[in-house]
């Protein structure tokens, strides 16, 4: 057999020449001759019915034109798992942040300049914050009939039961925060009119193949005629797997004929863009008086704040890894998505799996405190070997090294400390 | 409108500016230098920093006609005549590349503590670029590439006296 030419040996990435002399070319280093700028007018309130008055920004010398829903020229949504965003807010916002209006200017100057001449009439509507809230019958509703989106159940043996046999239990309530990406290049892209007729969206995606779906459907073109190019992309982390500006752009170059660019600053960035979905843990953990564990009760709430994104998914994933790296007998998960008022959330690294540990490695702290027994040892004795069966049910037949690993980490922490 | 003199990657400009326009915007938008980077724009995460006379600043805090008379170093100017300066070699040889948006902050971080200090200890590296964020790599590789950039440039000078000596 040929020796192997990549696998194993050091390779120079592809792009890492250009990117060391500053010569990969973002989309905000790319510029066209006679090209527009965009601005985004964003809400200031988090639910409102809202009317949008442009007459005084229009007057404004170089300004072209003014973007706002009624200027969709196909369906004005989009959406990773469920088309629950206006391209342009229609006649509500549902979060600080949300897109109502696309200036298109000369300069960027004059199109920030006409952001502030635009006129919003806010009717403001209840609003909730608190996912918990959010789930009673009673509360504001975001989109639709219920603030609940999803509901993942993992039920396994039978915790009631197991419970009464537990020597120990322990009931905790957990919470992590909302994280943003902060991925270091900020949104930005252009977009223009391609000699053939088709729109071109040059923009740092993640996801290019799914943007030209969204842009294709938001324009009402045929895919064919749309194309994404991704330049060099400044970081993502999932912070760039739903549209942002692609659709504003495709729309502002297909109706002005003209390239048209947008560059997000750092503080738009963060309206603009997913966050990491803040999870209310509730986890009630029961073990004998040796050290075994016996039954875990798991409630989850995952806050998808004003869009569900990918919250379905992530919220799926944080139920299946709720147990943590444990053979349990007796599981019990419920792990629910629910709209609020937030900025909304979606992909970030771990997609859900990130957060529970937070839960599930304390619970197992505080249970071995309360039994006496090494922390340590006590996840050696209760965690997945080849063979463990996991909380839903699947056979973890190769490839578990877990315990290599925890002792790798007990060597080289304790030399550390010494 | 203000006119200045400056010197960028030894290139002199005599050139009117906005009395509002920042040094990024210049470097960027007027001389089209395009490496230099915005990551916050609020002197926060060092995408935008440049050498301006042997320090490290920030160039979106600094205004245009402040840098009037300055020498400026951008991360188009650190390579040698086409070859790549020992850093930009390190931090390909390492690794320290990913998404490449801090990077050539990073270069100039690393340049301007080189030229200071030619061999730095890991700390006084972390030190250095402690005004360059990276989300990305987690820092480790950006600090082993500034380690094997500082012996680089110890053998070159050595290669260059033992070349030198044996002409
Ligand atoms: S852009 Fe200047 S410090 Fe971030
Ligand atoms: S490589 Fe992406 S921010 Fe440093």
């Amino acid at each position: 057999m040929k020796p192997l030419q990549v696998v194993g040996n050091r390779v120079l990435r592809v792009d890492g020449k250009a990117k060391v002399q500053g010569a990969a070319l973002y989309p905000q280093d790319i510029n066209m001759e006679g090209m527009l700028y965009g601005a985004t007018l964003r809400s200031d309130k988090p639910h409102a019915f809202i009317t949008i008055d442009l007459e005084e920004a229009e007057k404004i010398p170089g300004v072209v034109k003014i973007l706002t829903a009624k200027d969709v020229t196909g369906h004005n949504h989009h959406g990773v798992l469920f088309k629950d965003h206006d391209v342009l807010c229609a006649e509500k916002v549902r979060r600080i942040g949300d897109p109502m209006a696309f200036v298109i200017g000369t300069s960027e100057r004059i199109a920030k300049e006409a952001l502030k001449k635009i006129k919003v009439h806010y009717q403001e509507i209840p609003a909730v914050f608190d996912p918990l809230e959010a789930m009673e019958e009673r509360a504001p509703k975001i989109h639709g009939e219920s603030n609940i989106i999803y509901h993942y159940k993992c039920r396994k043996g039978n915790v009631d039961e197991a419970f009464k046999a537990c020597d120990i239990i322990v009931e905790r309530a957990y919470q992590t925060s909302m994280v943003d990406h902060a991925f270091l290049q900020p949104e930005a892209g252009i977009a223009y009119m391609d000699e053939d007729g088709s729109v071109v969206v040059l923009a740092a995606t993640q996801y290019p193949h799914f943007d030209q779906l969204e842009v294709a459907e938001a324009l009402g073109l045929p895919t064919e005629k749309v194309r994404i190019i991704n330049p060099a992309v400044g970081g993502a982390f999932g912070g760039r797997e739903d549209i942002t500006m692609q659709i504003h752009l495709a729309l502002a170059a297909y109706l002005t004929g003209k390239p048209v660019k947008v560059v997000y600053g750092r503080e738009e960035s963060f309206y603009a863009h997913s966050k990491r979905h803040p999870i209310m843990m509730k986890y009630k953990t029961g073990a004998t008086k040796e050290g075994k564990l016996l039954a875990m009760e798991v409630m989850l709430v995952g806050d998808t704040g004003a869009y569900a994104s990918w919250a379905i998914n992530v919220m799926r994933k944080a139920g299946v890894h709720a147990p943590g790296p444990y053979e349990i007998p007796n599981v019990k998960v419920d792990s629910y998505a629910v709209y609020t008022n937030n900025p909304f959330c979606g992909a970030m690294r771990g997609f859900g799996a990130t957060q529970t540990p937070i839960g599930s490695e304390q619970q197992m702290d505080i249970l071995a405190r309360e039994l006496g027994i090494d922390p340590i040892q006590f996840r050696l004795m209760n965690c997945f070997r080849v063979g463990s069966e996991t909380a839903n049910g699947q056979i973890l037949h190769e490839s578990i090294p877990l315990v290599q690993c925890i002792e790798a980490v007990k060597d080289r922490m304790f030399q550390e400390l010494r | 409108m203000i006119s200045i003199s400056l010197t960028v990657n030894k290139q002199v400009y005599q050139v009117e500016v906005e009395e509002d326009l920042r040094l990024i915007d210049f470097i960027r938008d007027k001389l089209m230098l395009t490496g230099t980077k915005e990551g916050c724009g609020e002197g926060e995460c060092g995408a935008c920093t440049i050498i301006m006379d042997g320090k490290t600043v920030n160039s979106c805090l600094v205004m245009a006609f402040q840098a009037h008379g300055s020498r400026i170093t951008t991360i188009e100017g650190v390579a040698k005549d086409g070859a790549l300066h020992p850093i930009q070699q390190a931090f390909l040889d390492v690794g320290a590349v990913q998404c490449g948006f801090c990077t050539p902050g990073m270069v100039l971080s690393a340049k301007a503590l080189l030229d200071e200090n030619e061999v730095p200890n890991r700390h006084q590296i972390r030190e250095g670029i402690s005004g360059n964020l990276c989300r990305c790599t987690g820092y480790n590789k950006i600090v082993d590439a500034i380690e094997l950039a500082s012996s680089y440039i110890k053998e070159g000078q050595q290669d260059e006296t033992s070349s030198s000596g044996r002409q």
